[in-house]
């Protein structure tokens, strides 16, 4: 609130933890007191505004149910809604208990450490402590579909995450996907206002959709056939697409022999047709434009370019035929055409004086879309619609976020880019900190799992049917690091530490650019996340606390070691392996070693964030590379349905989340101030049900109703009626529904939608079913 | 000079981000929203439209409860910002009866966020600000005002849907958001004549 | 309003389109019925008891009011501060409602006192204690008529209602003070009789008209007509208003006109009028709805050249 103080009065700089993009802000503290968290105005993550989560912190902070203090379990028996009866003990005890326990494991076989974090934690725990103590499982609780995104990111667009041009786009259609909320709020705002028309591809009105001129309910898992249907209209039956693009900036060219691969000269270079000399040259030659339709012969084989075999692949893709979505063919037909004359291909736009292709119309995909276990398919679907129209990595198309970094100008760093294979393709790795974790099975490679460190992921919720998260870890020795006595720690933590939360903890660089959702044009920014005020009663840092472990463990060289490789330290600034180093000396180096001696933590505790202006080959680097994207059409024969589209006896509706602006995962409902925002708004602690399709069914608006999935599983709830509903849909806003004695704000408020999903023991393409078949009645 | 403002009901995307940051601001008590955001849906299957209202005091030129508050602890100032003086309220809750804009807010008893536990740190000071049994309202942050700052939910909004400034100035930003875009007001029909304007969605 | 019901309850009220009011009329909110209803019976009974010479009514009359104060008070969220209330009468129904109750009781105590009553000032305070009699008489009709909010409470016809309420309360009163005390003779008991059904029947035409207004007088309004006859408040409209308020007080008096009236039944026709008189305030306080913040989005308009008449 205002405060006025005469004494302690200070405006702290900081980063929100409240979701992973990671705004600025500033923290008042008065007389030691935290009295109001806003936006900081110089950060360009949010631009000195903050959603409802970033100013509920305080809520957080201050909450009374936090853990304070270490807890061992005092009930041996383990399960879902047992009474952990907790035992306070001190840190001292905890740590001895875990250090004998990794000391146990590290000698016998080091994988059998698993360890599960948040998207928004530390990446020292996942990119250091884990590497050094020899463990590949390290995981992140995401949303389904993460993989699939972030491959999606990798391969096509040379970073981790895309986001829309909001600079240019003025056409915006939208899979499951959330543009209007976020760091990237007021510059698609300004976008609705110029004119940018929006359609939105999802099962139910979600708060995203509100904002789309056209909502084109679709059947949840049947975005890729709609996605498909659009491409082969587009290269088919329109013959819209970006000839230009795909020659110069895909394998479009690329011949293919009847085996699949692609046909190389003798060192294994790709080749492509040259049409002036009516042959084959090295795709890296210069030389005339390169065919991308045809047929070929190359050494006696028909060899036909990939963009031929791509529309070839999505011919079978009638919009007619589009069952899976339940849009009737002729929407389909019209935006498609709407998509493809958005787009403008050949268009131009001139920016600081240089000339670059302008593509005003863009496909985002979001977990909506890719929340099924037809993730990828579905995924690489929706990308190459902005692929075949030229509309990826230009002013106006999806962009990757901060693919290119040329570095701060005084130092040069950090420094990254797209780098070319040797096909000529973007290189595409996987880095442990930014592997998404989707499914997990319980028949792990190396046998069972003996010790798991949940980082305030909450399996038992985050994952779908906690009764399979039981048997899967009832046996190990399980350290919940967490906010609260949450799920997992109740049915399974031995001993609990209580972790510092955002408001209260170090990190150094915690949101590094190419996580950063703010694609195209604006500021760097680079922050330092610092408490507000110290820890409160005995929480920690957990960095901390695996410092302090790695060193009883005698992993501490090791972890020394990874440190310099996760944020590419050189002397004078590496750490050195024999050294011991506090966590602020640590953060010291990696600022210092990045942005010069001037501006190590001691700069941004003061300042908080340092920005410069990003340059046009920074913000749009596809006209200024060589680097080429893989259409990857061989991927889209393989789309289906979704599981849960197959219709079973009884269960005759598909149930999906959506996720809300005011609400991160599940937690952020034990704080007052956002259960308070979801129990004054309409629909998200509520079940939403199509209004015809409730009423066949005998049920009214506010009735208690279950809804039980094929798995066995059921939820409760009311029920809301809607008309903003598909009517073979069930929506479940996010992942409420706890349980835990240890939240008590949280307890019972919303439904908890992960229990109706199944894991299935087989191989999963990059994602669970996020959605489920059900069925719903009233209680 | 009249203080006004501006929704502007296309950027805005209904995240609640105002209802907190006014809760933030004051430190209110539980289930009293000085701002806050309702939900109307319009049409039918497929053809359905959502939009995100939001709501505060209205600051009318002709506000029905300045006229019937019995203590005038209901004043409008001559910026046309309307106060309540916690000190001169009785709490007859009169003013809540003729508001059309259910702005007014009043609590009896001293809840907390935590019931048991208390007020935490942040609350006890939030609090002490606020007494029971008077009524309360959205004041257009006349503090931060007062200084010359903007109130709290316009300076937070995370789509800038909202603009503040004086009605009375045609170069004024609220001006011209009004006569270039169109804009509409609440309950026009009742006279009350509001200072809150609408652009539509 | 406490704990966690009421902190969910008016959560869920945000979204309502037609939100009931809630805050004169839960809880606590009941003293205000309970005040205004004392009000208009004492103020109404203060009448009669002039008129018809009754000294024992005079006081029972005066202490009715004076729980209508004390109901009054003990609703405040700060009672202390009561006072205040009286400084804006000339805006304020509910300040002019406390200087009628006052200038009522300055003029009704002196005049309450047989001495002061037969002496020379006794024509001056009872003209002073009419006066406040009319105000409070007629003051939380118009508390009600005013708000543009609640429809249901916007129409002229309801400080009518009120009136002819509180005069039958005032009648219903009597009736059963002086069922009482005409055991000790002097009080003329048919004339009051007379009197009260008249007004019983009056006050059933006015309330039909009222329904019937109301709900031509948009949503909310019909909405809380709809509550009346047909929703939540209708067993307290069927059996208070309608039930004990006229068809018992009617159909007994009848009974009474051809038969002979006891003292017994005087005091039950008066008791279940005060009980219908109750109600229909209840009733009325219960249905009261608000309009409805927006349904359909208006258009919008540029203000253009009407912004001096639009008030800008």
């Amino acid at each position: 609130m205002t405060s006025i103080s005469d004494g302690e009065d200070v405006w702290v700089p900081s980063v929100c933890g409240m979701c992973p993009d990671g705004c600025g802000i500033l923290v008042h503290r008065v007389d030691g007191v935290a009295t109001k968290i806003e936006g900081n105005p110089k950060s360009p993550l949010g631009r000195g505004r903050l959603c409802a989560r970033g100013l509920a912190g305080i809520q957080l902070l201050y909450d009374p149910y936090r853990l304070n203090q270490p807890l061992r379990r005092g009930n041996p028996e383990k399960g879902i809604g047992v009474d952990p009866r907790w035992q306070p003990i001190s840190w001292h005890e905890a740590l001895q208990a875990i250090v004998e326990r990794l000391n146990r494991v590290r000698a016998e076989d080091p994988r059998r450490l698993v360890f599960c974090g948040t998207p928004t934690s530390s990446p020292f725990a996942l990119g250091v402590f884990m590497p050094a103590f020899g463990s590949p499982n390290a995981f992140v609780s995401d949303r389904p579909g993460a993989s699939a995104e972030q491959m999606l990111a990798r391969t096509l667009h040379a970073s981790v995450r895309t986001g829309p041009d909001a600079d240019f786009c003025q056409y915006l259609l939208l899979f499951g996907a959330d543009c209007t909320s976020g760091v990237v709020a007021e510059r698609m705002a300004d976008a609705r206002v110029r004119g940018m028309r929006v359609v939105a591809v999802e099962p139910f009105l979600s708060p995203a959709a509100e904002k789309a001129d056209e909502w084109l309910p679709i059947r949840p898992g049947g975005e890729g056939a709609l996605a498909c249907a659009m491409l082969n209209l587009l290269l088919n039956e329109y013959r819209i697409f970006d000839a230009e693009y795909i020659r110069r900036h895909t394998d479009g060219p690329y011949l293919v022999r009847p085996d699949g691969a692609y046909a190389g000269d003798a060192s294994g270079k790709p080749l492509v047709w040259d049409e002036a000399a009516d042959g084959v040259r090295r795709f890296d030659e210069d030389g005339a434009d390169a065919a991308i339709e045809g047929t070929y012969a190359v050494e006696g084989e028909e060899c036909r370019p990939v963009f031929e075999l791509l529309r070839e692949a999505v011919r079978r893709w009638a919009p007619e035929a589009a069952d899976a979505t339940t849009i009737p063919a002729e929407t389909i037909r019209r935006i498609a055409r709407e998509f493809g004359e958005a787009a403008r291909i050949d268009g131009t736009v001139s920016i600081d004086g240089r000339e670059l292709p302008l593509r005003p119309a863009m496909a985002v995909g979001g977990p909506g879309a890719y929340g099924h276990d037809n993730a990828w398919p579905t995924a690489l679907a929706i990308a190459l619609l902005n692929q075949v129209v030229g509309a990826s990595d230009v002013p106006g198309g999806l962009l990757g976020c901060s693919p290119v970094s040329l570095g701060h100008p005084e130092t040069g760093l950090p420094r990254w880019g797209p780098a070319a294979d040797g096909d000529g393709l973007v290189q595409a790795e996987l880095t442990p900190e930014n592997q998404g974790w989707s499914a997990f099975d319980e028949r792990f490679a190396f046998g069972r799992p003996e010790v798991l460190i949940d980082y305030g992921s909450n399996l038992f919720m985050s994952v779908g049917g906690p009764d399979r998260c039981l048997e899967a870890f009832k046996d190990c020795f399980v350290v919940s690091v967490s906010l609260y006595s949450d799920e997992t720690a109740e049915a399974l933590a031995d001993v609990v530490l209580p972790d510092a939360c955002y408001l209260e903890g170090l990190d150094p660089l915690p949101n590094l650019p190419q996580q950063q959702p703010a694609a195209g044009r604006g500021d760097w920014a680079y922050q330092l996340r610092q408490p507000a005020v110290p820890p409160l009663f005995q929480r920690r840092h957990f960095a901390e606390v695996l410092l302090e472990i790695g060193e009883r463990l005698g992993t501490a060289d090791a972890m020394n070691v990874q440190f310099n490789l996760l944020y590419g330290l050189r002397p004078p600034q590496a750490l050195d392996p024999d050294e011991r180093y506090s966590w602020e000396e640590m953060a010291d180096r990696i600022y210092q070693g990045w942005f010069g001696p001037e501006r190590g933590l001691a700069w941004f505790r003061r300042n908080g964030v340092l920005t410069w202006p990003k340059r046009l080959e920074e913000a749009y680097w596809r006209p200024f590379g060589q680097v080429r994207v893989p259409l990857s059409y061989e991927w889209l024969s393989d789309w289906q349905p979704c599981r849960a589209q197959q219709a079973q006896i009884g269960f005759d509706l598909q149930a999906i989340s959506y996720s809300v602006p005011w609400q991160s995962a599940s937690q952020t409902c034990e704080n007052p101030w956002l259960d308070e925002v979801s129990q004054s708004e309409p629909y998200s602690y509520f079940i939403c049900l199509n209004a015809c399709t409730a009423a066949a069914k005998g049920i009214a608006d506010g009735d208690a109703v279950w809804v039980e999935s094929t798995s066995g599983r059921r939820v409760r709830g009311r029920a809301r009626l809607s008309d903003g509903v598909h009517p073979e849909v069930v929506a479940i806003a996010g992942n409420g529904g706890h349980w835990a004695r240890g939240m008590p704000v949280a307890r019972g408020q919303g439904v908890f939608f992960n229990a109706l999903l199944s894991l299935d023991p087989e191989p999963i393409p990059l994602s669970i079913d996020g959605d489920a078949r059900v069925r719903v009645y009233k209680e | 000079m009249r203080q006004g403002m501006v929704i502007d009901l296309k950027r805005c995307i209904g995240c609640f981000a105002c209802q907190v940051a006014c809760k933030a601001e004051h430190g209110t008590r539980p289930g009293t929203m000085w701002a806050r955001v309702v939900k109307r849906e319009y049409g039918s299957f497929p053809n359905v439209r959502r939009v995100s209202l939001p709501l505060l005091c209205m600051h009318c030129r002709k506000a029905p409860c300045v006229e019937v508050c019995p203590t005038g602890a209901t004043r409008k100032r001559p910026d046309g910002i309307v106060t309540i003086d916690a000190e001169k309220c009785v709490g007859c809750r009169y003013c809540m009866m003729v508001c059309p804009y259910g702005s007014r807010h009043y609590q009896d008893d001293a809840s907390t966020y935590f019931p048991g536990q208390g007020p935490n740190p942040y609350e006890a000071l939030a609090y002490a600000q606020h007494s029971t049994g008077v009524v309360e309202k959205c004041d257009f942050c006349v503090e931060r005002v007062d200084r010359g700052l903007q109130p709290a939910c316009v300076v937070n909004c995370p789509t800038r849907a909202r603009t503040f400034g004086d009605l009375h100035d045609r170069g004024s930003e609220v001006s011209r958001l009004i006569d270039e875009r169109g804009a509409f007001r609440l309950h026009e029909e009742l006279e009350t004549c509001p200072s809150v304007f609408y652009l539509p969605p | 309003m406490p704990s966690a019901d009421a902190f969910r309850q008016r959560l869920t009220d945000l979204n309502l389109a037609y939100r009931p009011q809630r805050e004169w009329i839960e809880g606590r909110g009941l003293l205000v019925v309970a005040a205004h209803f004392f009000s208009g019976v004492g103020a109404g009974a203060w009448l009669f008891s002039v008129a018809l010479n009754f000294d024992a009514g005079l006081v029972i009359s005066l202490a009715v009011v004076g729980l209508a104060g004390a109901a009054h008070l003990a609703f405040l969220g700060r009672w202390q501060r009561f006072w205040r209330i009286a400084l804006r009468p000339h805006s304020s129904w509910i300040s002019r409602g406390l200087w009628g109750l006052v200038i009522l009781l300055v003029g009704a105590i002196p005049y309450a006192v047989p001495a002061v009553r037969d002496s020379v000032i006794g024509p001056l305070v009872l003209g002073v204690s009419l006066a406040g009699m009319a105000v409070v008489l007629a003051y939380h009709g118009f508390v009600y008529a005013v708000s543009r909010a609640i429809p249901f409470w916007r129409l002229p016809l309801l400080p009518v209602l009120y009136i002819a309420y509180g005069l039958r309360g005032g009648a219903a009163l009597l009736l059963v003070a002086g069922a009482v005390a005409s055991a000790r003779g002097g009080f003329n008991i048919d004339l009051l009789e007379v009197i009260k059904l008249w007004v019983v029947v009056s006050s059933a035409v006015l309330v039909l008209l009222y329904l019937v207004l109301a709900r031509g007088a948009g949503g909310a309004a019909r909405r809380s007509a709809g509550e009346l006859v047909a929703g939540k408040v209708s067993p307290a409209f069927y059996g208070g208003v309608v039930f004990l308020g006229l068809v018992v007080p009617i159909v007994l008096g009848a009974i009474g006109a051809t038969t002979g009236v006891s003292r017994g039944l005087l005091a039950v026709i008066g008791l279940s009028s005060l009980a219908g008189d109750f109600y229909i305030k209840y009733c009325i306080v219960k249905a009261g709805i608000y309009s409805p913040i927006v349904e359909e989005l208006p258009a919008a308009r540029r203000y253009g050249t009407r912004r001096a008449a639009a008030g800008l």
